[in-house]
C-alpha cells in the first residue's frame, strides 16, 4: 500500500486474532492482522432527499464537489476533519455511517456563509449544514445542541408574544440547557446595570419580567405563525419517515 | 462549371453540402452505401437532438426530403466508389453499382462508425444482456416502446451510464475525447428520469466535457432539474452476481472502492474513424490523420481541404463531431467548392 494511503487504515478497523490457524499454518499474533473492508456496497439515495427536504438543504443535489466551500471555510481553517464538501457527498451517495463519524463536528458551522458567496453552483452549502446538523438531532443520532435550544426558547417567544424580552430568554435557555442562573458573570452584570441605568428604565425592565410584554392584536398572527410551524414540521417528520422510526423504536421495546 | 459536383455520404454534411450547393443552381450527385439517407440520426435511430430536443427523425428527415426534391441533385443510394481518378474540375468516379460520374469537384461526407463495446470486455457488453449502448437506449426512446431492460422488459430502477467508452483509452489506440458523448449521456439521463421518475441514474465520469453552452443546458439541468448523480471514477469492471449487473470501481473522491448494484449499464460509446477510411484514402488519395480520420490539410484558407486539390472533406470524417457543426461544415464545404471553381475557370 502507497505511504500516503495509510492514512484510510482506522484503527477501529484492524482485527488481530491471539490464536488463529488458517489452512494449517498458525498465523496467531499480529500475522493475523486484518483490515476490514472499505468497498462500498450499495448507494442509499433516501438520504439526499432527507436533508434535501429541511430548511437549507434543499439545493444540496447542485453539487458538483469543486471544494469551494471547503477552502473557503472558516471552521476547516481551524479544524481540517471540518469538510464541508465531502459530507455533501456522503449524503448524497447515502454513506451513512461515515457521515456519523462526524456528527459531533458538523454542528460547529458558525454560518460565516463564506461558502454561500464562494460556491459556483448556489448549493448553498451553509444551509446544508444547518439542515444536516437538524438530521443528526432529529433522526436521534445527536442530541439537542445549544443553539438549537435557544432557537427554539427566541422562536416560541416571538409565537406566543411577537415581542422578546431578554432576561426570558436567558432564563429559559439556561434552564433549558442545564445551566445555573446565577453565573458570575450574570451577576458581575446586572450589578452594573442596577448602579448605571437610569431608574425609570430599571423599572420598566422589572416590570417587564414580571409582565411579559405583547404585540397587541398578536393572537391572529400568532395562530397563523403556529399553524405554519405545525404544518412545515409534519412535513419533515414525513420526509424523514419519523413516525416509522418512532414505531419501530416502540416494537424493539415492546420485543 | 458543367461537371457536378460529387458528394460521397448522404448523412447530415452531405445533406447540407447538396443543399447548399443545389440552392445556388450547382448540380451535384450524393453517392451513399446505405439503401438511404440521413446518415447516423436515421439509421441508427436517434431519438431527441441536441441542442433542439427536435426528434431526429423530423429534423434529418426534413433535410433528407428537401434535397430529393431538389431538382438538381440526384441521388445514387446502395453503392460507393470503386474506383477515382481526375485533376479539379475533371474528375472521374466509378461506382460498384457499374456506373461513372463525372465530376469537378468532390466532397467527402463519409462520417463515422460507432465503437464497439465488445472490444471492452471488461465492461460486460456482449456478456450480459443488460449492457447496452447510447444506440440502444436512443432506439428505445425512438421506438416509442421506452428505456427497458432488454433481459426481460422490466422497468429498471437503477441505470448506470459509463462515459469514454471507446475514448480516451490508449488500451484500445483510442485517445481522442469523442466530444459529444458527455452531452448526449446528459441528455439521455433526463429522458430516462423523465419516462421513469423512480429510476436514479448514475453518471460515471472521468472529466464532463459538455462544452459551451451544453453546460448548463445538459449538465447544470440534468443536475438542477432531474437530479442525475455524478460520480468521479472509471469503471474497473461490470459483472452479475446473478440477479443484478455489478459495477465495481474506484469512487476517487471518498477514496473507496465500490461495488453497486444496478439494473442496466449503458456503455456511452464513441466514435471512431469510418471502418471504410482506409479504403477511402486509398480510392481518393487523400490522406488520413494520426487517428485515422480524413485530414484536413488546410484550416484558414478554405473549408475542408484535403490533401489532394479538388477534394474536400466535411463532418464527422474528419473528427468526432455534433450534428450542428456537420452541417455548417456541409454548407461551407460547399462555398468552398464554389470560391475554388470560380478560381479555376478564371485562371
Amino acid at each position: 500500500m502507497p505511504i500516503h494511503e495509510k492514512s484510510l487504515i482506522r484503527p477501529e478497523n484492524l482485527t488481530t486474532h491471539d490464536e488463529l490457524v488458517l489452512d494449517g499454518v498458525d498465523v496467531s499474533g499480529h500475522w493475523s492482522t486484518f483490515i476490514e473492508t472499505r468497498v462500498v456496497k450499495d448507494y442509499n439515495e433516501s438520504m439526499e432527499e432527507e436533508i434535501a427536504a429541511l430548511p437549507g438543504g434543499e439545493h444540496i443535489h447542485r453539487c458538483w464537489q469543486c471544494g469551494s466551500c471547503t477552502n473557503s471555510c472558516t471552521v476547516n481553517a481551524i479544524n481540517p476533519d471540518f469538510n464541508p464538501r465531502y459530507w455533501i457527498y456522503l449524503i448524497r451517495m447515502g454513506y451513512e455511517s461515515e457521515l456519523l463519524r462526524d456528527k459531533d463536528i458538523i454542528w460547529q458551522c458558525v454560518s460565516c456563509n463564506k461558502c454561500t458567496y464562494a460556491c459556483p453552483r448556489d448549493v448553498f452549502p451553509e444551509g446544508v449544514m444547518k439542515a444536516t446538523a437538524h438530521w443528526l438531532e432529529k433522526k436521534g443520532h445527536t442530541t439537542k445542541s445549544p443553539s438549537m435550544h435557544f432557537d427554539e426558547v427566541f422562536t416560541e417567544q416571538i409565537v406566543k408574544t411577537g415581542k422578546i424580552e431578554e432576561s426570558r430568554t436567558i432564563r429559559r435557555f439556561f434552564s433549558r440547557t442545564g445551566q445555573a442562573l446565577m453565573q458570575p458573570w450574570m451577576v458581575e452584570m446586572v450589578k452594573r446595570m442596577l448602579k448605571g441605568l437610569p431608574v425609570s428604565l430599571l423599572t420598566r425592565m422589572g416590570l417587564a419580567t414580571l409582565f411579559a410584554p405583547r404585540t397587541s392584536d398578536w393572537s391572529r398572527a400568532s395562530a397563523a405563525l403556529e399553524e405554519y410551524i405545525d404544518e412545515q414540521e409534519e412535513k419533515q417528520a414525513q420526509a424523514l419517515s419519523l413516525a416509522e422510526l418512532v414505531e419501530t423504536a416502540k416494537q424493539d421495546v415492546a420485543a | 462549371m458543367s461537371k457536378p459536383v460529387l458528394v460521397i455520404g448522404g448523412g447530415p454534411a452531405g445533406l447540407a453540402a447538396a443543399h447548399s450547393l443545389a440552392s445556388v443552381g450547382k448540380e451535384c450527385v450524393i453517392v451513399e452505401k446505405e439503401d438511404k439517407l440521413g446518415g447516423a440520426p436515421i439509421l441508427s435511430g436517434y431519438a431527441k437532438l441536441v441542442p433542439t430536443g427536435e426528434w431526429a427523425k423530423d429534423a434529418i428527415g426534413g433535410m433528407v426530403k428537401r434535397v430529393e426534391d431538389e431538382a438538381g441533385v440526384s441521388v445514387v443510394t446502395g453503392a460507393t466508389v470503386t474506383d477515382f481518378d481526375g485533376t479539379p474540375g475533371d474528375f472521374t468516379a466509378k461506382l460498384s453499382n457499374g456506373d461513372a460520374v463525372e465530376a469537378e469537384a468532390v466532397i467527402l461526407c463519409s462520417g463515422f462508425t460507432h465503437f464497439d463495446s465488445v472490444n471492452k470486455p471488461e465492461w460486460g457488453f456482449g456478456t450480459y444482456p443488460d449492457v447496452v449502448t447510447t444506440t440502444q437506449v436512443e432506439q428505445m426512446i425512438s421506438s416509442g416502446d421506452g428505456v427497458r431492460c432488454p433481459s426481460d422488459g422490466r422497468k429498471p430502477k437503477r441505470v448506470a451510464i459509463l462515459l469514454c467508452v471507446g475514448s480516451r483509452d490508449r488500451q484500445i489506440g483510442r485517445e481522442w475525447c469523442s466530444k459529444i458523448c458527455c452531452t448526449v449521456s446528459s441528455n439521455m439521463a433526463m429522458e430516462i428520469r423523465e419516462e421513469l421518475p423512480d429510476c436514479h441514474v448514475y453518471i460515471y465520469y472521468m472529466d464532463i466535457r459538455t462544452f459551451g453552452l451544453y453546460e448548463t443546458k445538459y449538465y447544470w439541468k440534468s443536475q438542477e432539474e432531474f437530479k442525475v448523480k455524478y460520480i468521479k471514477a472509471r469503471i474497473a469492471e461490470v459483472t452479475s452476481d446473478g440477479e443484478k449487473l455489478i459495477v465495481k470501481g474506484e469512487d476517487t473522491l471518498v477514496k473507496r472502492p465500490i461495488t453497486i448494484p444496478f439494473d442496466m449499464v449503458v456503455h456511452a460509446i464513441g466514435m471512431d474513424p469510418n471502418v471504410e477510411n482506409p479504403a477511402i484514402s486509398e480510392t481518393f488519395g487523400v490522406d488520413l490523420e494520426e487517428h485515422g480520420y480524413i485530414d484536413v490539410a488546410h484550416r484558414y484558407g478554405a473549408m475542408g481541404e484535403t490533401s489532394r486539390p479538388g477534394i474536400y472533406v466535411a463532418g464527422s470524417a474528419t473528427g468526432p463531431e455534433t450534428i450542428d457543426d456537420s452541417i455548417a461544415q456541409g454548407h461551407a464545404c460547399a462555398m468552398a467548392v464554389l470560391s475554388n471553381a470560380k478560381n479555376l475557370k478564371s485562371a
